[in-house]
């Protein structure tokens, strides 16, 4: 979140899950209720209410466990919860993929996204605009297979 | 004398590095790193996932490798990177890169303030094999 154009000087929030013991980035189980697909129709959703998260500040601080950069202050997370809908509707283009050097294959979608989302904090409240499809840049649904189920 | 770092800095890997700097540096430094837990979403059952090989290192040499690809708007559709964070998968991805705008507030005081945000989100839902070797089925946010 930024109190300026999108940009790391501009930063102000970062809500993510942190990265598990495993390395896995930035994922958290949910229900499975949570994401619906139509993958025919190039349709999916994901729904999720009162996820607790951290506020890392910024990327940077994110990313070096609130240590900073030479140029960005270290600052500690806080928590905070976020709840949000986001909906990928309809393809603007299709691909099949096989790629053996990263060992995943699948058929891809580009769809258009919106997402309506908030968050709370002490101190601090967000609620994002109505969900706007001109606001997206990229989007991707897909049906994939990886690692050892790469053939 | 020039030192290239050849080998991508994992979570584990720089903690540990942090680790050891904290011991000289003064524990105040590790504060912010060992928040850096169970935000109590059993965050703890993500672990029988494990992470795709490949990534990014967007902060290098100061922050940590990810392993995650980041959606491209120049990139087509057909020459992505895997945009699963989850190796040894086979399920449904979603993956969004978009923008947008709202409000935030101030709930003692009610003063509000437009802001921008960014959200890197996304799900993976399907079948796994985790770290103990058995195959799993399961449902993740990307947040």
């Amino acid at each position: 979140m930024y109190s300026g154009p999108v940009g790391l000087v501009n930063q102000i929030h970062d809500f993510n899950v942190h990265i598990d013991s495993n390395d896995v980035f930035w994922m958290v189980r949910v229900p499975d209720s949570a994401v619906k697909v139509d993958f025919d129709q190039a349709q999916a959703s994901l729904q999720v209410e009162g996820l607790n998260v951290f506020d890392d500040h910024d990327i940077a601080n994110s990313l070096t466990f609130g240590l900073g950069l030479p140029t960005i202050p270290g600052v500690a997370p806080v928590r905070a919860q976020v709840s949000f809908d986001v909906e990928w509707n309809g393809a603007l283009a299709e691909a099949d993929i096989h790629n053996a050097g990263q060992s995943f294959q699948g058929s891809f979608f580009s769809t258009v996204t919106t997402i309506n989302w908030s968050a709370e904090e002490d101190g601090f409240q967000f609620q994002s605009e109505p969900p706007n499809p001109a606001t997206n840049l990229i989007s991707v649904l897909g049906h994939e297979q990886n690692g050892v189920f790469f053939s | 004398m020039k030192k290239t770092n050849t080998h991508p800095t994992t979570r584990r890997v720089f903690l540990g590095a942090m680790a050891g700097a904290g011991t000289a540096l003064g524990a105040g430094l590790l504060s912010p790193k060992l928040a850096h837990a169970d935000p109590g979403n059993g965050h703890a059952q993500c672990t029988l996932a494990k992470p795709i090989p490949g990534g990014v290192a967007p902060f290098a040499p100061f922050a940590i490798f990810i392993h995650h690809n980041p959606l491209n708007p120049a990139v087509a559709l057909a020459s992505i990177n895997d945009p699963s964070q989850i190796t040894d998968f086979d399920g449904f991805v979603g993956l969004t890169h978009i923008r947008g705008t709202g409000t935030g507030t101030n709930p003692a005081t009610g003063a509000t303030q437009a802001l921008n945000f960014q959200a890197d989100m996304g799900f993976s839902q399907g079948r796994f094999i985790g770290i103990d070797g058995g195959q799993h089925e399961g449902t993740f946010a990307f947040v």
